[in-house]
């Protein structure tokens, strides 16, 4: 393991969703990374950010870099998620009105998360969702 | 790839520079402003925060009309933003003619010409968002802020150069010497560092506000015949028809430009098909060497809209790119050894105070931690661990 980092994702906290993700996105920018590959985590990361704030209560964001890949882990202790199957398909969505309000919640999130990463991991219970992407260098 | 100098006399060494600059580009080094020739991209900012023309873009000036037998004048639409009617702007046209050039060319047919085929473009790639390559400084921005959005900018000249090949062809000789009229000093930098090509059409330079005397004082009742094209004004006012194109979004002013780059990044800018960046306020209108304010400009501009016309010109796609534009992706360094620097930057950033004070003459103390990384300067050169060291 080359690089850690953790990034706290605060619950409810609709005005900064983004944040993390741009902190993210500025960092591996600095990195040089491929602008291709660095326009693939930051979609991916963006929307995975945006669902904790949405449908969890907050959570935390752990990039990982290693010789081979970019990991990035999405842990949260929200409800979890009902039907994954639902949820992994395009259009479906669980997000209240308020989220809908502010333009969230298209039902794209998770379909498209899975689409741009090259790893895809999601593990969910009443008690909390992980998700772990990966990113191949 | 600068064209902005420090002049030593007038600067106070008040960081006012430094702190507006968004490239992190100004250091002072030696009692003096430095600005980076690769991080500045032009647009001008620490220009206007300077309070003691301590800074300046200069161009060419009007002694290099003896260079050549023949001399001609683009004058961009943006001129005539403090033209309240289509006749002010004709008695200015005239005032630029008798200045001394053998032709005076309106580049307003070839902006519009431009704007044209921006549409068609449009529509033969349906799919993608679009990003609007004729503002220099959005163009560098990009290319070294925001660099996922490269394959996003269209690989449009601009429209100077592309009057300026044109012209070429009718005149190929050396001894026919191009000038461009700038209204921002992005504009110089064009004609001596031009985007991804070698050399530029355009062999000079002149900032307007440097004949601006010189238009006044020749200035009369007497008119010089020539219309404008309507979709010329929109490109340099930034105000694109919103009833034809409804999935088109125009965005003016620095830190708008900032943030719209920054959401389509993350692809959040789903409606916009394409979008037209403009650094300076209001549009080209809003230029550094226009005189008159830009929002007087933009009534102005709406004025004289009514009476332009559609444009005449024709261009094809060949013409409008350049050989080698948009293809500005450099050889990607290394991510372990970068992030083997930013380590090292990281660690020496702890040490420092994090208060980006500016009194060690670096913009923010992530770029001293930098300079300190490499070797340039010492811990001991920031001001607040020295004061905290005496105590």
């Amino acid at each position: 393991m080359l690089f850690t980092q953790t990034y706290q994702v605060a619950r409810d906290d609709y005005a900064n969703a983004g944040k993390v993700s741009s902190l993210i996105k500025n960092l591996l920018k600095q990195l040089g990374i491929n602008p291709n590959l660095l326009r693939r985590i930051a979609v991916a990361c963006y929307e995975a950010e945006i669902n904790m704030i949405i449908h969890a209560y907050g959570g935390h964001i752990d990039l990982i870099i290693d010789e081979e890949k970019i990991k990035l882990v999405f842990e949260d202790s929200g409800p979890g998620i009902a039907d994954v199957e639902k949820a992994l398909t395009e259009g479906y969505s669980t997000a209240d009105t308020r989220a809908r309000e502010m333009g969230f919640g298209a039902g794209m999130g998770l379909p498209n998360i899975r689409r741009v990463s090259d790893e895809f991991d999601l593990k969910t219970s009443p008690d909390g969702t992980r998700i772990t992407l990966g990113f191949n260098l | 790839m600068s064209v902005i100098t420090c002049n030593l006399h007038q600067c106070v060494r008040c960081m006012r520079c430094l702190k507006v600059c968004p490239m992190e580009a100004i250091t002072i080094k030696n009692e003096r402003a430095t600005i980076s020739s690769k991080k500045c991209i032009d647009c001008g900012l620490c220009i206007e925060a300077c309070h003691h023309q301590g800074l300046q873009a200069k161009g060419s000036t009007l002694a290099e009309l003896n260079n050549y037998e023949k001399t001609i004048l683009l004058v961009p639409t943006s001129t005539y933003a403090s033209c309240k009617d289509i006749k002010e702007a004709r008695t200015l046209l005239r005032a630029i003619e008798k200045i001394g050039f053998d032709q005076v060319v309106n580049l307003s047919e070839y902006e519009g010409a431009v704007a044209g085929k921006v549409e068609e473009y449009l529509n033969t790639y349906p799919s993608n968002l679009l990003i609007s390559s004729f503002c220099p400084v959005v163009n560098h921005l990009i290319e070294q802020k925001y660099p996922m959005l490269i394959s996003n900018l269209m690989p449009f000249d601009y429209p100077g150069e592309l009057a300026a090949r044109d012209l070429r062809k009718k005149y190929d000789n050396e001894k026919t010497g191009i000038f461009l009229l700038c209204e921002c000093p992005s504009k110089l930098a064009l004609t001596r560092y031009p985007y991804g090509k070698e050399k530029s059409a355009i062999d000079h330079a002149i900032p307007m506000v440097d004949l601006f005397p010189m238009m006044n004082q020749l200035r009369s009742e007497e008119e010089s015949f020539f219309e404008l094209c309507k979709p010329g004004i929109e490109l340099v006012s930034d105000t694109i028809d919103s009833r034809l194109k409804k999935e088109c979004l125009a965005v003016d002013g620095f830190d708008k430009v900032c943030k719209a780059l920054e959401l389509a990044e993350f692809g959040l800018l789903k409606e916009v098909r394409y979008l037209s960046l403009s650094a300076c306020n209001n549009g080209c209108i809003g230029g550094q060497f226009l005189w008159g304010n830009s929002f007087n400009g933009k009534i102005n501009m709406r004025e004289l809209i009514k009476t332009a016309h559609q444009p005449m010109y024709e261009c094809s796609f060949d013409e409008l790119y350049s050989e080698e534009t948009a293809d500005a992706i450099d050889a990607m360094p290394n991510i372990f050894e970068q992030l083997n620097r930013f380590k090292n930057v990281n660690e020496k950033l702890e040490a420092l105070p994090g208060f980006d004070c500016g009194a060690c003459g670096y913009p923010s103390c992530r770029t001293m931690a930098e300079a300190i990384t490499d070797g340039i300067c010492t811990l001991q050169q920031c001001r607040v661990l020295e004061r905290q060291v005496k105590k």
